[in-house]
C-alpha cells in the first residue's frame, strides 16, 4: 500500500539528507515508495520546497532537489 | 565597470550585417555592466572556452523554473557580470505583441536588469539576460502585477508552449493553433513552472505540414496539422498559374528572374511521391500518395489548398541538442480531430500517458525520443495502444525471423525460457 503524503515527506527528506548525492533527480525519491505514482511523488517534492523541507538546484535544463543544508546558499556555487 | 579592449568583437561589426556587438557597446552607454559582457566574450574568443557557469538555486518563490542562475567564472576580472541571471518571460500564443506591451516590457527590464533581450529563446520564450539574485523578485512582481505576464518553463519542467499563426492570419491552418496552445499552456501551469519530469519536454503547434514552428524538430510531442481528404483544386486557378497570370509561389523568391512557370517541372515533377500528373490541362492528385509536402499548395496557393477534413499529425521524440546531433519526431497518430468542442480530450489523453509512461521508465536527463530509442518503437506503440503503421517503418525488413509474443497466439503458449537456456546456450 502506498505511504501516506507525510510518511512519504519524511522518507523523502530523509533520503534527501542521507543521500551520498548532495542534490537529487526526482525519480531517485521513487525509491522512496515503489507503490506510489511518479507523479505523487513529483507533486510531494514540489510540497516539500514549498514547505522549505528541499530547495530546487537547477542547471537551467534540469532540475534537482536538495535540503537547504545541503547547497551552499552562496549563489556563486554551482554544480552541487 | 571599465570598457574592455576588445579586437575580436571589433571585427563582428564590419560585416555588412547588423552586429549584437554595437547593440552592446550602444547599451552599456546606460547600462556599463554591459562592458563586462563584451570584455568576457573577447575573453572566451580568446581562451575558446566559455566563461559563463549556469545553474544555481535561484528563481522566485513558488516557481521551480523560468530563471537560469548565471555567473562569471571571472567575476573579479568582470564584476558586472558576477551575477546575470537569464529569465525567461512566456511569450503571447504566436508571438503576438502590441508595442505598448514590448515598451512596458523594455521599462521594466532596463529597470529591473540589463537591458539585454534575445528574441526569442529556441523555446520560443522572451530571453531576458543578466540581472542580479536580488532584483528577481521584484521584477516578478511588477511583471505579474503590472503587466499581467509570466515565466516560461525551464529545467525539468514543461517548457513554454509554442504555436505557428494559425488562423489567425494563415489559409492553411488545419487547426487553431493558438487556441490549442493556450488552452494547454493553462491547463498545464503546474508542470510549465514546477519540475515534473526526468528532463525537459516541449509540445509545439503547428496549423499546417510548413511547420513554421519546427515543431518536428525541436518538440517531444509535435502537434502538426494535416487533412484526410483530397487536396482541393481549383482549377481554372491552374490554368492562370501555368498562364502566368498567377506568380508562382505567391511572388516569394521574385528578386531574380525565374523564367516562365513551368508547371511540370516545378510541381509535378518534384512532387515526393510522383502522385500529380495533367489530363489534358487538368491537373490530377492521386491523394491517398500524397505525403502531405505542402510543395504544390505553397507554390500555387492561389489553386491548390488543404482538403476540408481537417486536423493534425502527431509526432513524438525531437530534441535539438547542442552536443549530439538532432533529432527528429516520430509519427504516432497519422490523423486526430483537434477541437475546443472536446476540450482536445484525444491529444490530453495522449499527453497524459506519455508523461506516466516516461517518468516512469525514463532515465534521469534522457528526453522522451531517447526514451522511445531506448525501448524500441513497438515497445512504445504497444504501451500507446497504438496500432503500427506503415509510416512508423523505414524500410522492409530483412531479417526473416518472426517473433510472436504469447498474445498474438491463438490458444498462446507456454515456455519456461530458463529450462530452455539450461539445454540451449543463447
Ligand atoms: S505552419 Fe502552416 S499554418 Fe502555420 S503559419 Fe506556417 S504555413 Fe501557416
Ligand atoms: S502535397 Fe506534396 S506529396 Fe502531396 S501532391 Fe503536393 S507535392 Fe505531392
Amino acid at each position: 500500500m502506498a505511504l501516506s503524503a507525510d510518511e512519504l515527506k519524511a522518507a523523502m527528506v530523509e533520503k534527501a539528507e542521507k543521500s551520498p548525492k548532495p542534490a537529487l533527480y526526482v525519480k531517485d525519491f521513487y525509491a522512496c515508495d515503489p507503490d506510489s505514482k511518479p507523479r505523487v511523488i513529483k507533486n510531494i517534492a514540489n510540497e516539500l520546497v514549498r514547505e522549505g523541507k528541499l530547495m530546487f538546484w537547477s542547471s537551467g535544463s534540469t532540475t534537482m532537489y536538495a535540503t537547504p543544508s545541503r547547497v551552499k546558499n552562496d549563489d556563486r556555487e554551482d554544480g552541487v | 565597470m571599465a570598457k574592455h579592449e576588445t579586437p575580436l568583437l571589433d571585427q563582428l561589426e564590419t560585416g555588412p550585417w547588423p552586429s549584437f556587438v554595437t547593440d552592446l557597446k550602444k547599451q552599456a552607454e546606460t547600462k556599463p555592466e554591459v562592458y563586462d559582457i563584451l570584455g568576457q566574450l573577447e575573453l572566451s574568443y580568446e581562451d575558446r572556452i566559455t566563461h559563463w557557469k549556469h545553474g544555481g538555486i535561484v528563481g522566485v518563490f513558488g516557481y521551480g523554473g523560468g530563471i537560469v542562475g548565471r555567473y562569471s567564472d571571472m567575476p573579479e576580472k568582470f564584476p558586472g557580470v558576477q551575477h546575470f541571471h537569464t529569465i525567461r518571460v512566456a511569450q503571447p500564443a504566436s508571438k503576438y505583441y502590441s508595442s505598448d506591451n514590448l515598451r512596458a516590457l523594455m521599462t521594466l527590464w532596463e529597470k529591473h536588469g540589463s537591458g539585454v533581450t534575445n528574441f526569442h529563446g529556441s523555446t520560443g520564450d522572451i530571453i531576458l539576460l543578466g540581472t542580479k539574485t536580488e532584483n528577481l523578485e521584484p521584477f516578478f512582481w511588477d511583471l505579474t502585477h503590472e503587466l499581467g505576464q509570466d515565466l516560461g518553463g525551464s529545467g525539468s519542467n514543461l517548457r513554454t508552449p509554442a504555436c505557428c499563426l494559425g488562423s489567425s492570419r494563415c489559409e492553411w491552418s488545419c487547426y487553431d493553433t493558438q487556441e490549442v496552445c493556450y488552452q494547454l499552456t493553462l491547463k498545464y501551469q503546474d508542470e510549465i513552472h514546477r519540475p515534473a519530469f526526468p528532463y525537459k519536454f516541449k509540445f509545439k503547434f503547428s496549423g499546417c505540414p510548413n511547420d513554421c514552428v519546427a515543431a518536428i524538430a525541436r518538440s517531444d510531442i509535435s502537434v502538426i496539422g494535416t487533412w484526410r481528404d483530397e487536396i482541393r483544386i481549383d482549377q481554372a486557378a491552374v490554368k492562370e498559374y501555368v498562364a502566368g497570370n498567377y506568380p508562382a509561389n505567391g511572388g516569394a523568391h521574385s528578386g531574380r528572374d525565374w523564367g516562365k512557370f513551368d508547371l511540370q517541372k516545378e510541381v509535378i515533377d518534384i512532387c515526393p511521391t510522383q502522385c500529380m500528373w495533367l489530363e489534358g490541362d487538368e491537373l490530377k492528385i492521386d491523394d491517398k500518395e500524397c505525403t502531405r509536402c505542402m510543395h504544390c499548395i505553397n507554390v500555387m496557393p492561389r489553386a491548390l489548398r488543404p482538403g476540408a477534413e481537417q486536423g493534425a499529425s502527431i509526432l513524438i521524440g525531437a530534441k535539438a541538442p547542442i552536443l549530439e546531433g538532432a533529432q527528429m519526431s516520430t509519427l504516432i497518430i497519422p490523423f486526430m480531430k483537434i477541437s475546443k468542442d472536446d476540450e482536445y480530450e484525444d491529444l490530453i489523453e495522449l499527453i497524459e500517458k506519455v508523461w506516466d509512461w516516461w517518468m516512469e521508465i525514463g532515465k534521469n536527463r534522457e528526453r522522451v525520443g531517447e526514451t522511445m530509442q531506448r525501448v524500441g518503437l513497438p515497445t512504445f506503440i504497444k504501451v500507446m495502444e497504438i496500432d503500427p503503421i506503415p509510416q512508423m517503418i523505414k524500410e522492409p525488413r530483412s531479417n526473416p525471423y518472426v517473433f510472436w509474443n504469447e498474445e498474438e497466439v491463438p490458444g498462446g503458449f507456454a515456455r519456461d525460457i530458463d529450462e530452455f537456456r539450461a539445454r540451449h546456450k543463447a
